[in-house]
């Protein structure tokens, strides 16, 4: 089975990452999953690719620490988290977020709070590449 | 020798991805960021985080060692 935190290069299957999730506990009631993709428009400009730098092995620890936080924090029963760092495209995967709990208020809050922390927590920067030039982000609407 | 990182944004306005500072008995993070800040301020503008080793430092006062692991890092955008 696959590591619960990672980051690859190639897209993630939802179907599997699910599947691992509910692996870990039958008393599970609740998954709750965040799928962010890359938008072909931002900021009043055309985005034809998104590419990504990151401080790898900080950015791996964090995500593990921001699991288990997320476990301690809502009482979860499991929680998966996977980031792509590659160059895509208009409609392809980013990063994969999953949070297992016996009831789902726990699921959706902690699925929500994980991203939101990534946002903040996680040493990755994202690069839009526009018809206009190329701009890395430094915000996290 | 203290080895600095840098990533994303930062690398861009700095262009390069690491360099090798001295270092000196008694050296803080301070003192690094600001023998740094003072040479790139372009790039320094942005940075917003620092990580030793690893670990985000907010206590710039911490002394480094020979070998330490500094990087300065803009706001993050992942995600």
């Amino acid at each position: 089975m696959k590591d619960a935190v990672r980051i690859q290069q190639d897209d993630f299957s939802q179907d599997e990452e699910i599947k691992a999730l509910k692996a870990c506990s039958l008393r599970m009631g609740g998954i709750a999953t965040f799928v962010g993709c890359a938008r072909d428009f931002s900021a009043g400009r055309t985005v034809s690719q998104i590419s990504f730098d990151a401080y790898g092995s900080m950015a791996l620890s964090e995500m593990n620490q921001l699991r288990l936080d997320a476990i301690e924090k809502y009482s979860l029963l499991d929680a998966r988290i996977v980031h792509r760092l590659c160059t895509v495209t208009a409609g392809e995967n980013i990063v994969f977020i999953a949070a297992g709990a016996e009831h789902r208020v726990a699921a959706l809050d902690a699925c929500r709070w994980m991203i939101d922390e990534l946002k903040v927590r996680v040493p990755i920067w994202k690069k839009e590449v526009t018809p206009e030039g190329d701009a890395w982000l430094t915000s996290h609407p | 020798m203290i080895n600095v990182l840098f990533f994303g944004p930062v690398v861009e306005r700095l262009g390069m991805r690491d360099c090798q500072i001295p270092c000196v008995e008694g050296m803080t993070l301070q003192c690094l960021h600001d023998q740094l800040a003072a040479i790139y301020p372009h790039a320094f503008e942005i940075v917003c985080f620092c990580a030793v080793n690893g670990w985000q430092v907010r206590d710039l006062s911490v002394e480094l060692v020979d070998g330490s692991e500094v990087t300065f890092m803009a706001k993050f955008s992942g995600g």
